[in-house]
């Protein structure tokens, strides 16, 4: 069969849907099931079964529980703490959001022109996405030392306080991410770029248009698709942060930076309360479920037919 | 070229396909399964392992003792694992709440952790040790950190003292003869190392846990010295964090920051680099537990320039007290496959020699002690306050895992100059309410 053939295949089968009693049986779904059942058994199952203990006043460990209905989702509106860690976990997602898409999105295009070291590059600015995250805070702990004479003081001459100072220290661990990730956030762009028809640039250019005209009617538009990947993982990223706070503050100075997975994480395993914990896992996995759908509806919305 | 896509493939061909992988497989399962019982099942019929999870500060009392329980019980081996506290709190919680978890592992004595004796016999998992001799001997001030309800459930070798860990070689530099016995005579010392140039006091309050050690040493003074019942009275509900001397303490903690004792910017500084402070000179004194004062030495160029003396929290001589904790130790898991066992390697740690051998690797103040017990020289200066003037660490009597790391909180937001003392202590109380 040769790829002309390919459309007339597609069309047929296109034509031969309405016949099709049981689509549960194709041979697509057929081939994803031994992952399903997979996931099913190691994910979903476990997910919704540990979805009960929101309900229950469980310590995490012993046999003790009682069923306490919605007592724990009526605790967390009254935390201060975690109500607190939600402005958190919302500033951090914005600045990372925002920034590493727009530095990824800039090492994208700087990767893509005509430069003689740029797989060097690529593989350079890609290298801190494939290090362990608490690897990486744990390295940036030494960076951000607060010593005149060391680590990033000392390379720009200032003395600033990055970890220790609560009104810094958010902002330092959104850097730390933004350092490691922007490398993820380019790789996306950089297919997208590559996608981009040469013809239209040269027809762009035959009108006379500028640069800054080809990238703003041209590229930008054609990034749709890279753009809401993008938005999208690094949104998910943003709200579910954990290894790196935990690494670099623990969520301190005080509570400073405190992300909702900070907070449930030490409501679990620090203060023995499972079963608060899980509520706030809970509403975590739903916002975060809830902000995706959204940023998914609008963005496919823009995202150009091709 | 063809696509995959159009390639055909009818449903009966795909169900073959499918289902001579599944034989496959279920026939490369089955032929695999039997190897590894022949392997484990030559010669070592009656060999049991007994698994151990603890923390950090125990790897080098447990490496000592393990290799001695070899010798002594070849029969038995012990794999062991240990990791820093956080992430032992976290995987132990889970094997606990699963129902797997290792013969014997880290507890945190009384009743303030999520790891702590109380909370964790509370649940039913840990082991009565009780018929073990060693448990008769536990000094009377130590037992409620051992025991509850009666019944002894945790091991531990001895206690710890919290007090300023300090560089001899950079007080004689300053011209400081000898340690402070009166706060006001603390407060020279620092104004004296601080005219020489060195930072008085190294705190690595981004590390959470350091930041309480502070009050810790404060606080037996300005609160127990005055009342010696006070965690009773606390319990009670007829004294709280706000009403007693837990404010004198906070304020003499950020006197000391006020006067510019500390580092700059105590809260970006860890644990790590208030270590190498001391150690290397820069500094004077860290106040700190006993229990860390072989990482100070290992860090130092000579070991003997460092040693400890206790914080006085008092103007008055003998109104200064001293917090002495009794070290994190272990217990057996109660339902676990090889009690008999475990409870037999704890009874061994019991022996008053291998007390010893503990205390000597943690320079901890043994449990009980003999002629053959030694005490690290550098706590020599606590041994008269251990009889009478001595509190355990405030956590082992507070009711709830939450006090503690709101308490480690609090600091870090009045170092930061955030919030009052009013607020720290509210705080406090509030957890320690719940």
């Amino acid at each position: 069969m040769t790829m002309t053939a390919t459309p007339v295949g597609r069309s047929t089968a296109a034509a031969g849907k309405p016949r099709r009693r049981f689509a549960a049986l194709s041979p697509s779904w057929l081939f994803a099931a031994p992952a399903l059942v997979v996931y099913a058994v190691v994910v979903l199952y476990p997910s919704l079964a540990g979805m009960l203990y929101a309900f229950t006043d469980w310590s995490g460990i012993g046999a003790d529980k009682s069923f306490v209905g919605l007592a724990n989702f009526q605790t967390l509106l009254h935390d201060e703490q975690a109500m607190d860690s939600i402005g958190n976990t919302l500033l951090l997602t914005v600045a990372i959001v925002v920034v590493q898409n727009a530095v990824g999105l800039l090492l994208a295009l700087g990767v893509h022109a005509k430069l003689k070291s740029r797989a060097l590059l690529r593989v350079i600015f890609f290298a801190p996405v494939v290090v362990s995250p608490v690897m990486v805070a744990f390295l940036w702990k030494y960076i951000y030392n607060p010593d005149p004479s060391a680590g990033l003081n000392g390379l720009l001459g200032v003395q600033i306080d990055w970890l220790g100072d609560p009104s810094l220290a958010l902002w330092s661990i959104a850097a730390t991410v933004v350092w490691q990730y922007a490398g993820y956030s380019m790789v996306i762009f950089l297919a997208g770029l590559e996608g981009v028809p040469k013809e239209l640039h040269e027809a762009a250019m035959i009108d006379g248009a500028s640069t800054l005209q080809r990238f703003r009617y041209v590229t930008w538009p054609l990034l749709a698709p890279a753009l809401t990947i993008n938005l999208m993982l690094s949104t998910i990223g943003g709200l579910k942060l954990f290894d790196q706070v935990f690494a670099a503050t623990n969520g301190g100075p005080g509570y400073a930076t405190e992300t909702l997975s900070t907070v449930l994480y030490k409501q679990a395993f620090v203060f023995g309360k499972f079963g608060y914990s899980t509520a706030i896992a809970l509403v975590l996995a739903l916002f975060v479920a809830a902000v995706s759908l959204v940023q998914v509806y609008y963005l496919r919305g823009r995202e150009v037919a091709q | 070229m063809t696509e995959l896509r159009d390639a055909r493939l009818s449903r009966v061909q795909f169900f073959r396909m499918m289902g001579g992988l599944a034989v496959a497989a279920a026939a490369t399962a089955c032929s695999t399964k039997p190897q590894p019982t022949g392997s484990t099942g030559q010669g070592q019929a009656s060999a049991v392992e007994l698994r151990f999870v603890g923390v950090a500060d125990q790897k080098a009392p447990m490496d000592e003792l393990v290799a001695a329980y070899k010798q002594a019980k070849p029969g038995v081996t012990l794999a062991t694992s240990f990791a820093p506290t956080d992430q032992v709190q976290t995987s132990l919680r889970t094997q606990l709440g699963a129902g797997n978890a290792p013969d014997v592992h880290v507890v945190y004595p009384g009743s303030g952790s999520a790891m702590s004796m109380d909370q964790i016999a509370g649940a039913g998992l840990l082991a009565d040790l009780s018929d073990q001799s060693w448990t008769q001997t536990i000094p009377t001030g130590f037992k409620p950190a051992f025991q509850k309800d009666g019944k002894t459930y945790i091991y531990s070798a001895g206690s710890s003292v919290i007090g300023a860990i300090y560089n001899k070689k950079v007080f004689q530099e300053a011209g400081v003869d000898a340690p402070p016995t009166t706060w006001t005579e603390f407060l020279a010392v620092c104004d004296k190392l601080k005219k020489a140039g060195k930072t008085p006091i190294a705190l690595g309050a981004q590390t959470p846990w350091v930041t309480q050690l502070i009050t810790y040493a404060l606080v037996p003074s300005t609160v127990y010295a005055k009342d010696p019942t006070f965690d009773d009275k606390q319990a009670a509900g007829q004294t709280s964090f706000a009403k007693s001397g837990w404010r004198d303490a906070m304020e003499m903690y950020l006197e000391l920051q006020k006067r510019g004792f500390f580092n700059d910017k105590p809260n970006g500084t860890t644990f790590e680099q208030q270590i190498s402070m001391v150690a290397t000179g820069k500094a004077g004194m860290a106040i700190q537990v006993s229990a860390v004062l072989p990482d100070f030495r290992k860090s130092a160029g000579n070991p003997d320039d460092l040693s400890m003396f206790p914080v006085p929290g008092a103007d008055v001589a003998d109104q200064v007290w001293i917090p002495a904790g009794v070290v994190v130790g272990l217990g057996a898991a109660a339902k676990g496959k090889n009690l008999a066992e475990a409870k037999a390697f704890i009874d061994f740690l019991g022996k008053q020699e291998n007390i010893n051998r503990w205390a000597k690797a943690i320079a901890a103040i043994p449990l009980t002690q003999d002629a053959s017990s030694t005490i690290d020289p550098a706590v020599q200066s606590f041994l008269p306050f251990t009889k009478d003037r001595a509190v355990p660490f405030m956590d082992q009597r507070w009711p709830n895992a939450e006090v503690q790391p709101v308490h480690f909180a609090v600091i870090q937001d009045l170092l930061a100059g955030k919030i009052k003392i009013d607020d720290a202590l509210r705080k406090m109380d509030e957890a320690y309410a719940k």
